[in-house]
């Protein structure tokens, strides 16, 4: 039975923990010689986030999510966007074009129109005419600001909202990070 | 002629408020309703509702105007939330730490049903009739665990079932439809089951090539997303899977 006064610090730590917001539970603090990946925010300007754009067709490169509706395949592009594909010949697929909505990694459609989650907001799209997108409702803060990468167990760069605003975040040589996960 | 044709619609569609599937059968357009996810995804929608999950809420938007979502309830799931998969009248959500169940028969009002609980692991859900389907991969980003393949019966919802339990490789999304269930295997390829009886999926094709992520089936057309490429087979005969096409995905720039 540990006594009030050995415990002392490791509930401090504790408290610091939890109200730390870098560090989540079951993960071990920085090491001197900590081999974990890290990782660096990718910041963008609100104008640009919220910027979203009908563009050319345009190679896949990271393919996350897909959806289909009638004759239709939808591709997210992981954090970019959404490839839209005429699928009503399964074994010819045609890509149409390529919709840019920065931070995007999930999709549904109702009717024609497309749902996406475009970094801290959700977008409602009229895909109707895949060539030319149109933003028909922006909800704007429907999701929490990113503050960690999606990854656990890793080293990263603490975001700075002065920088801008976090729409992803990729691999890091900088070994001098102070938030972990 | 028809490009014409698909010209003209696009133009009478751009006008109005519908677009090219509310004008006719022919076009390239949406008919009304929702389409088709795969078992990875955090968005669907149900009838009248899109619900969203992120890692601890679910989030229901009115969307009877499909141009206008109306912010609706947001819903407490508890930690670690994946997946959501709308069946019948219920919403199927998949955990790190297991299954949700809530009744989605009030729109944008759900109610919970019941939580099954298994051990930490990423775990997308599908259903079909009385049965789920759900993957448990170890590692992160999931914590520890196991690879398995779990059926639980589901008749009845506020008490969910664990039936068996078969070992897999790294599975991560699958699909359902009628007799034949496939698995995502990551790294490690794609299978595809027999399901004729639906609580012991039986190996009928394993494509240790083909590192799949998640899988849309539909009408005898099974789309798969993955590392290398969006591939698309027939598995018309419920035996075979046929490749049909594949758009690459290419490296880096």
């Amino acid at each position: 039975m540990p006594s009030l006064r050995n415990s002392f610090p490791v509930l401090l730590l504790g408290a610091w923990l939890l109200l730390d917001g870098c560090n989540h539970n079951q993960v071990d603090p920085p090491t001197a010689n900590d081999t974990r990946e890290v990782y660096r925010p990718i910041y963008s300007s609100y104008e640009a986030v919220r910027t979203i754009q009908t563009q050319a067709p345009r190679a896949i490169r990271q393919a996350g999510k897909i959806y289909i509706k009638d004759g239709f395949l939808f591709v997210n592009e992981i954090g970019a966007g959404i490839h839209i594909v005429d699928n009503r010949k399964p074994d010819k697929p045609v890509k149409l074009s390529f919709i840019s909505i920065p931070g995007a990694r999930e999709l549904a459609i109702k009717d024609s129109i497309l749902y996406a989650d475009n970094a801290v907001d959700l977008v409602a799209l009229n895909v109707a005419n895949p060539q030319n997108v149109r933003l028909m409702k922006r909800i704007e803060n429907a999701y929490p600001k990113s503050s960690y990468p999606p990854q656990r167990n890793v080293r990263f760069e603490c975001p700075d909202s002065g920088k801008g605003l976090v729409v992803g975040w990729i691999k890091s040589e900088d070994k001098d990070v102070n938030c972990w996960r | 002629m028809k490009p014409l044709l698909y010209f003209l619609i696009i133009l009478a569609g751009g006008c109005s408020d519908g677009g090219i599937g509310a004008k006719s059968n022919d076009s390239a357009g949406a008919s009304a309703g929702a389409g088709t996810g795969g078992s990875m995804a955090r968005f669907t929608v149900a009838g009248n509702t899109l619900y969203l999950v992120s890692s601890t809420t679910l989030r229901a938007y009115d969307v009877k105007d499909s141009r206008n979502p109306i912010p609706g309830q947001e819903t407490k799931l508890g930690f670690g939330v994946e997946t959501i998969f709308p069946y019948g009248k219920n919403l199927f959500i998949g955990t790190q730490t297991g299954m949700i169940i809530y009744d989605a028969s009030r729109e944008g009002d759900p109610r919970h049903l019941s939580t099954y609980s298994h051990i930490r692991s990423c775990d997308p859900v599908v259903v079909q009739g009385n049965l789920a389907y759900v993957t448990l991969r170890n590692g992160t980003p999931c914590g520890g665990g196991i690879n398995v393949l779990e059926v639980i019966d589901v008749s009845d919802l506020r008490a969910p079932k664990i039936l068996k339990s078969f070992p897999m490789q790294s599975p991560h999304g699958l699909g359902v439809d009628g007799n034949v269930l496939f698995v995502c295997e990551g790294d490690s390829g794609l299978k595809l089951f027999d399901l004729t009886d639906p609580i012991n999926p039986k190996l009928l094709q394993h494509l240790q090539d083909v590192r799949s992520y998640d899988v849309i089936p539909s009408r005898d057309l099974l789309i798969v997303t993955g590392k290398d490429g969006i591939y698309q087979y027939s598995y018309a005969d419920r035996k075979t899977l046929k490749l049909l096409s594949t758009l690459p995905v290419e490296p880096p720039v």
